[in-house]
């Protein structure tokens, strides 16, 4: 097989002023831009591309497109690259795959010699036993993997994604596809096509034919003048419910790929045929090709595909190819008919090359010499995206391939997919699909908009769904040609030859779908394209069966593969700060994620920030705190509803601790709530629970209350979060709030006040605290919050005010003995359990979670408990068990554990049994390490001022 | 009842508004999309019966906005729910004009400027940007000028309306003001493939 670029075509699309430098295997070539990798190498002459999977043959060219299972490459870092698609780039470093140690001497070609015992069910049936020895298999067996490499130290590429909601899209864009969407576009439709290809024309684009070549100029014409978006390069990967189609856009100018999420209102499928190979002795052979292979070689790219071919034809594509040969100088050897009972039996010559084909002709069997066999034994009709729709397509013996059968309503099928016509024919039916997709389209569009908020407003009633008027194409008869009198290769991806799925047939797996399983064939890179129809014959011809009767497997999405990056997209990864974030970032804070928010969680020396609380006074920036806007009349009942406490008479300007729980009386969320005006409150809740909580509450207000009138309105970012903490916190408020008196009286404990503080209007103050310190918990509008932070770290300098951060909380509220809902607390902890039964006023009419507080009031719980180990220097790890002497029997766990820089001497909350939870309680502790540590049960919660004399200053 | 005694009353008193957009963008030329952040912009959120006095008042319907005499945008972001946008005094001038109401209906008016990112995204190309990061059918008939929606955008819950400026397409977005930032650099992300010019604004 000699290959070689010849004179300019009039047909091709490469820039021959336009020299390409590149690399194959290490050796320097150059083709033209415009070239593929695949026809610049077959320009400079090579004919072996890649290696089989599992015997390792030489494969050449046998469809030069993106389906040609032989042309896999590596390019750079880049496994599994099409080179029959992949357009040629300067510096590219081409290397063959599954080869070594090169690809002219492939050392593992010896498995062609065991090519006997390596049939279907090899693996599954030589490596089963005996089962230790499988790992030795597995590693034997992964230098056998086919492909390409990967770089696991590849840069991330970049993948887009984009939405789209296009009237029609159209799938293929060949004579019928653009037609279809040209015509779905003048009926006011907005089009999308979709073509797979490098440029849109289908099988015009590699025609010689002055009239084919006319056409596509005139329908390119057309297009560029209409409205159609046109996508090139580019796969409707998948079809999914209400036409939510994928579409993957290859090499797009901003990214490797661009995932796109497409709902159309109707899908026209006109994907074209797929030339079906023909399965005989030899017919992987290099100089094997589809006539679609030799006239995209002739007439795309001006390279003459071989000097003496036998053309094996049994349709026009296969006539035309004889022509295009002749036209570059390729002698014909002969023409072997199809449709009058010629055949081929088999090709001859070494493993790299045709050498002779066998033929039986009109003149019987003979052998010919050539280097080129062109074999047009008929068509696959791609189904897939018909399939994806639910759509089982019908065999037709007396043309040889599928067609639809009855696909839904909003997928429509033309070109070749639905029948043959000459081109005009194939034209004028585009046309009444696309008019008749664009009339469906519009009914759909109809709808939406009568269904949507936002929409124009429609006119009149929604459009009759218009009727399926087209004139059927026609089925041109073809000889059903799959296998010829000879065995060869059905799918030459998985390297599964015709013997092997009459042997799976002959073992009990003769259902197509069992025996593509159990052979793989299908399986491969062309995901079926070329070989679900031979294989479903050899299947057929083993069980002696009609294809028919065999029927088919179904194929599902992707169409064609697709990466995981493209699948992936752009990530997108929400990130929340504080309005404060720019100060912390500047001052040497640590962050800490929690959620999607960033934290402060330190600034260097929590224990430092810790004992500047307890001395000084301290910042914390705590916007992440769930707030909860309520207003209206019946906010008291929402209150009382939703938490166990009361709430009927909490006063304007007061504030009351709440403990919420779920229906099944599980913790669900704790924080204050306090009164701003006469029919407006403030609910704060965890950081954590800020959203779940909103979501409860309207679940109750629009389900169960929807009669109350409470208006909800979450404002956690609405405001700037501040807790000012610590002896001097008073001081250091007093500095910067301008109308609000913060002394011990007039702003006590637990109540609220509005003030102007740093000269920002409408501050709020709670006089709460998480530490155990007095402190002032300020929220700010967060507009503000920058400044007023600022302001106080300014007013407090000389009062030593410094930041801490969340590591700095979770120790003081630790010496404090507050639990934290979700860490001290669980998925089963019942209300109860927390110590706070006092809390829980079952008196009431009704709260959340009543009916179970009320059965476990008569039960014991396991508690929520101080403890503190009797080593003061051993710091248990949070999680850790709490067991029985020198057992494993577990009694509780550790559920909060630091150091106390205050007391100077590790404290633990945990939950216990409920004989443990009485103060006093020797507790064994059960280290990761498997240390067992002493540790008692405290009588209060609080480690440090538990009479709380501090934080009401 | 309109309880506009918030404690988020005021967005023109005190300070000057801080952004939750604070890293700096290279001004580009010849684009033909703009992204504006707009977040000092005041907003208001309004709520009451959907078929109410208010929503008489209001205009804008679920689903659509209009313009109140006063100047400012009014969007009708939820059945029962609006938002009004605009400077300090239009939208002080639109929510005085609801007064009364409260004693008709059970109302709220809740200043939402500091709870919420603003940006307007400008130019022939906003649609497709929009389109990169939101799942929306942003076409014409779907999403017209005036139209308001609720949509997730970039994985952020947004409040979105196209508000086009001289026949040119343009859209607000609202989010939560803690994910503004990472909104403004998503949707700069998703622009700059069409030439993206980045400004900032005081006021919409």
């Amino acid at each position: 097989m000699t290959m070689s670029r010849q004179g300019v075509q009039p047909t091709e699309v490469i820039d021959r002023a336009a020299k390409l430098r590149f690399r194959w295997n290490g050796k320097r070539f150059s083709g033209f831009e415009g070239d593929t990798i695949a026809s610049a190498l077959a320009a400079a002459g090579e004919h072996i591309f890649s290696r089989s999977m599992k015997y390792h043959r030489p494969r050449g060219i046998l469809t030069a497109d993106y389906w040609d299972p032989n042309l896999m490459v590596q390019v750079g870092d880049d496994p599994n690259v099409r080179a029959g698609h992949r357009l040629l780039e300067s510096g590219m470093d081409v290397r063959s795959q599954n080869a070594w140690p090169s690809l002219n001497r492939d050392i593992k070609a010896a498995n062609s010699l065991l090519g006997r015992f390596l049939t279907a069910g090899f693996y599954y049936k030589t490596f089963m036993r005996p089962q230790w020895l499988w790992p030795t298999y597995e590693r034997v067996l992964a230098t056998f993997a086919p492909g390409g490499k990967i770089d696991l130290d590849t840069p991330h590429a970049y993948h887009d994604k984009r939405y789209t909601h296009p009237d029609v899209v159209v799938a293929g864009a060949g004579p019928a596809g653009i037609s279809a969407a040209l015509a779905a576009s003048s009926a006011g439709a907005s089009v999308l096509l979709v073509s797979h290809e490098h440029a849109v024309g289908g099988h015009l684009r590699y025609s010689s034919d002055a009239a084919d070549q006319a056409a596509l100029t005139e329908l390119r014409a057309a297009l560029d003048a209409s409205d159609v978006e046109v996508l090139t390069d580019s796969t409707v990967t998948g079809r999914y419910e209400d036409n939510w189609l994928g579409i993957v856009q290859r090499n797009h100018p901003i990214a490797v790929e661009r995932l796109i999420k497409a709902r159309a209102k109707t899908l026209v499928a006109a994907p074209g045929l797929i030339e079906r190979p023909y399965v005989f002795e030899g017919n992987d052979r290099p100089g094997v090709i589809t006539p679609g292979a030799a006239r995209r070689l002739i007439n795309l790219w001006g390279v003459k595909p071989g000097e003496r071919a036998v053309v094996f034809s049994a349709n026009a594509d296969g006539d035309a190819a004889v022509a295009d040969l002749e036209r570059v100088g390729t002698e014909i050897a002969a023409v072997i008919d199809g449709r009058t009972g010629g055949s081929v039996s088999s090709t001859a010559g070494s493993s790299r090359a045709v050498e002779a084909v066998m033929v039986n002709g009109t003149n019987g069997a003979e052998r010919i010499d050539a280097d080129l066999l062109v074999v047009a034994a008929g068509w696959t009709a791609p189904t897939s995206l018909l399939n994806m729709a639910g759509d089982r397509p019908i065999y037709d013996p007396t043309a040889a391939r599928f067609f639809p059968s009855d696909p839904p309503s909003n997928v429509l099928a033309t070109g070749g997919l639905a029948g043959d016509a000459d081109l005009d024919g194939l034209r004028q039916h585009g046309a009444a699909t696309g008019r008749l997709a664009a009339a469906r389209a519009a009914a759909v569009r109809h709808r939406l908009q009568s269904r949507t908020a936002r929409a124009l407003p429609v006119d009149g009633d929604e459009p009759a769904w218009a009727p399926d008027e087209r004139a059927p194409l026609g089925r041109d008869p073809h000889p059903e040609l799959y296998r010829a009198d000879t065995h060869g290769m059905v799918d030459m991806s998985e390297d599964i030859s015709s013997k092997d799925l009459v042997a799976a047939a002959h073992e009990g797996y003769d259902s197509v779908e069992l025996a593509k399983r159990y052979t793989t064939a299908t399986m491969g890179p062309s995901q079926g394209k070329l070989e679900t129809v031979n294989t479903v014959a050899a299947i057929a011809e083993a069980r002696g069966e009609t294809i028919s009767e065999v029927g088919t497997t179904v194929w599902r999405p992707p169409y064609a593969p697709l990466t995981l990056g493209a699948l992936a997209g752009r990530m997108f990864e929400p990130v929340r700060v504080s309005s404060i974030q720019p100060w912390h970032e500047a001052n040497n804070v640590s962050v800490i994620q929690a959620g999607q928010w960033l934290r402060p969680d330190h600034y260097g020396d929590p224990a430092a920030e810790v004992r500047n609380v307890r001395d000084n006074v301290g910042l914390i920036d705590v916007t992440p705190l769930g707030k909860l806007d309520l207003r209206g009349p019946d906010v008291p009942k929402l209150l009382s509803l939703l938490y166990v406490n009361k709430w009927m008479k909490l006063g304007v300007g007061r504030v009351r601790y709440g403990m919420m729980c779920a229906e099944d009386g599980v913790v669900l969320d704790d924080g204050v709530t306090g009164r701003l005006g006469e029919d407006h409150y403030m609910m704060s809740t965890t950081s954590s629970g800020a959203g779940g909580v909103w979501e409860w509450v309207e679940n109750w207000l629009q389900t169960e209350r929807p009669d109350w009138q409470v208006h909800v309105t979450p404002v956690t970012t609405a405001y700037a979060s501040i807790n000012v903490a610590g002896p001097k916190s008073r001081e250091l408020m007093s500095r910067v709030c301008e109308d609000a008196d913060l002394d011990a009286e007039a702003f006590p404990y637990m109540t609220v006040r509005q003030a102007t503080v740093a000269g920002v209007e409408d501050c709020f103050m709670w006089r709460i605290g998480f530490t155990g310190e007095l402190s002032f918990e300020l929220h700010v509008p967060a507009g503000h919050g920058l400044h007023v932070w600022e302001a106080l770290m300014d007013a407090g300098s000389d009062l030593g005010v410094g930041p801490f951060g969340l590591e700095g909380q979770r120790i003081m509220r630790l010496e404090k003995g507050h639990f934290i809902v979700g860490q001290d607390t669980d998925g089963l902890t019942l209300g109860p359990s927390t110590g706070l039964w006092s809390l829980i006023k079952l008196d009431k009419d009704d709260f959340a979670g009543k009916p179970e507080l009320a059965w476990a009031a008569d039960r014991s719980l396991p508690m929520v408990v101080a403890i503190q180990p009797d080593d003061p220097d051993v710091v248990p790890e949070e999680a850790a068990q709490i067991v029985r002497g020198n057992t494993n029997e577990i009694l509780g766990r550790i559920t909060s554990s630091r150091y106390s820089p205050t007391l100077n001497r590790s404290i633990c909350l945990g939950q216990v049994e409920p004989d443990l939870a009485a103060g006093g309680t020797k507790l064994t502790v059960l280290l990761e390490s498997g240390e067992r540590i002493g540790a008692t049960v405290i009588d209060h919660h609080a480690h440090f001022d538990p009479a709380g004399e501090r934080l009401r200053g | 009842m309109a309880d506009t005694a918030s404690p988020l009353r005021s967005t023109s008193m005190g300070p000057a508004f801080e952004s939750p957009v604070v890293r700096n963008y290279p001004t580009s030329e010849g684009g033909n999309l703009t992204l504006t952040d707009a977040s000092a912009t005041a907003k208001w959120l309004v709520r009451a019966d959907a078929d109410g006095p208010t929503a008489d008042r209001l205009g804008a319907r679920f689903g659509s906005s209009q313009m109140a005499p006063g100047g400012a945008l009014v969007l009708g972001s939820r059945p029962g729910e609006w938002i009004i946008v605009g400077t300090p005094g239009e939208v002080s001038a639109a929510v005085a004009d609801l007064d009364g109401l409260e004693a008709q209906e059970f109302m709220t008016v809740l200043d939402w400027t500091h709870s919420r990112a603003m940006f307007r995204a400008t130019g022939v190309s906003a649609t497709r940007m929009l389109e990169k990061v939101c799942g929306i059918d942003w076409s014409d008939h779907m999403t017209p000028d005036g139209a308001v929606l609720s949509a997730s955008v970039a994985l952020t819950t947004c409040d979105l309306a196209r508000n086009d400026v001289d026949g040119t397409p343009s859209y607000l977005i609202f989010c939560d003001r803690s994910v503004g930032q990472y909104l403004f650099d998503a949707l700069i992300d998703a622009g700059n493939e069409f030439g993206l010019t980045v400004t900032a604004s005081s006021a919409s």
